[in-house]
């Protein structure tokens, strides 16, 4: 009750901070692993290279494959700050499921995220590993998503 | 602007903005309880439209929201959550309150936390240096998860462009309670504020913010007319 109530308080007495300051960003990144050898690391749905100002008028109507990144972003920053075991399991399992979510069933095989994060340190953009999940059947998360 | 009014169309566009939410939500489907809720939440938004039973439809909505925020500790959409709950909150109370002075009260709570999304959000970027010098907007631009794609990373390298809108924000931002003084102005500042986040949402695919915000603009403009007129 306490949690819910903790959860419920920033939206009644909502503090209005946004973009307070540009903080590190984060990116996933996954690869696979097929009987322990492990693949490349990729992005996790990487953006495109342009969007039409017809897509992005579209999108202010229909843009979930979008919304679903974003919380994936707030996922990553949660995971980082780490503020409770409970939250950073949860933020730990929606990434795994949402990135196996897209992936093909694939017997012996398992996921593996990172979290890259982006900033600025004077003229330089620099990227540093922040977070590694521990592997884990892709199977198993897309069977244990029925479970919910 | 009545109460009646404004309670009306910031519930019809709410209904608006639920379905579009929850449409979205349901496209997104991999775990078996989350779409019953989000077409449960669907559903309800008709009734809302209608104007049907809207006491019990926003208590039930609200009741999701809370959910929602269990499901996914904390908001799924960040500030567009929280607006939607706050929204929801507000209007509920409003219809379920004893007198007219309790709902007038719960009504006026969503239009001073309008003004304040405002301008606190100006007020934490015109006292940050980076934001000052329109660093920080390149930044957003540079490397946040925002764009919506690799070519809009290109206006980092457009500071002046940069600067000279971030500084259109953040005073656009700081000055809107101002606005409050005159009706005209206020509705002048509102179509203004609703283009802020028309951009964010082509530049960002921040599509729920400009929906919800909208949401509590009657709210603003009956408090200016109700509170602010009257003084």
């Amino acid at each position: 009750m306490l949690r819910l109530i903790s959860l419920l308080l920033p939206a009644l007495i909502p503090s209005w901070r946004f973009f307070k300051t540009v903080a590190p960003s984060p990116r996933v990144e996954y690869r696979l692993l097929h009987r322990g050898e492990a693949g490349d690391w990729q992005e996790d749905r990487p953006r495109p290279a342009h969007l039409s100002f017809f897509t992005m008028l579209r999108r202010m109507l229909w843009n979930p494959a979008w919304n679903e990144q974003l919380f994936m972003v707030s996922c990553a920053e949660r995971l980082v700050e780490a503020d409770s075991p409970h939250s950073s399991a949860h933020s730990e399992d929606e990434i795994n499921r949402r990135i196996a979510r897209l992936l093909p069933m694939a017997d012996d095989t398992e996921l593996q995220f990172r979290l890259v994060f982006w900033y600025r340190d004077g003229a330089q953009l620099v990227k540093e590993v922040e977070f590694e999940s521990t592997p884990v059947p892709v199977n198993s998360l897309r069977v244990r998503s029925h479970d919910y | 602007m009545t109460i009646e009014l404004a309670l009306r169309l910031s519930e019809i566009l709410l209904a608006f903005a639920l379905f579009q939410q929850s449409l979205e939500q349901l496209a997104v489907r991999y775990a078996w309880a989350d779409p019953l809720v989000f077409a449960v939440r669907l559903a309800l938004c008709l009734p809302l439209i209608a104007g049907l039973e809207v006491t019990l439809v926003l208590a039930a909505l609200w009741g999701i929201g809370l959910w929602q925020l269990w499901r996914y500790q904390g908001p799924y959409n960040g500030g567009s959550d929280k607006m939607t709950l706050l929204i929801l909150t507000c209007l509920l109370l409003a219809h379920a309150a004893p007198t007219q002075f309790w709902s007038e009260m719960a009504l006026s709570y969503l239009a001073v936390q309008l003004v304040l999304s405002y301008f606190v959000s100006g007020w934490i970027k015109v006292i940050n240096p980076e934001w000052q010098k329109g660093e920080a907007l390149r930044d957003v631009f540079r490397f946040s998860a925002y764009p919506v794609s690799e070519g809009l990373r290109a206006l980092a390298d457009r500071p002046l462009f940069l600067l000279a809108m971030g500084w259109a924000v953040i005073l656009l931002e700081l000055a809107f309670p101002l606005t409050l003084l005159d009706p005209l102005a206020l509705k002048i500042a509102l179509a203004c504020t609703a283009a802020f986040h028309f951009s964010n949402a082509c530049f960002f695919g921040l599509n729920r913010f400009f929906w919800i915000w909208i949401c509590a603009y009657p709210s603003l403009i009956w408090f200016q007319d109700r509170i602010v007129g009257s003084i």
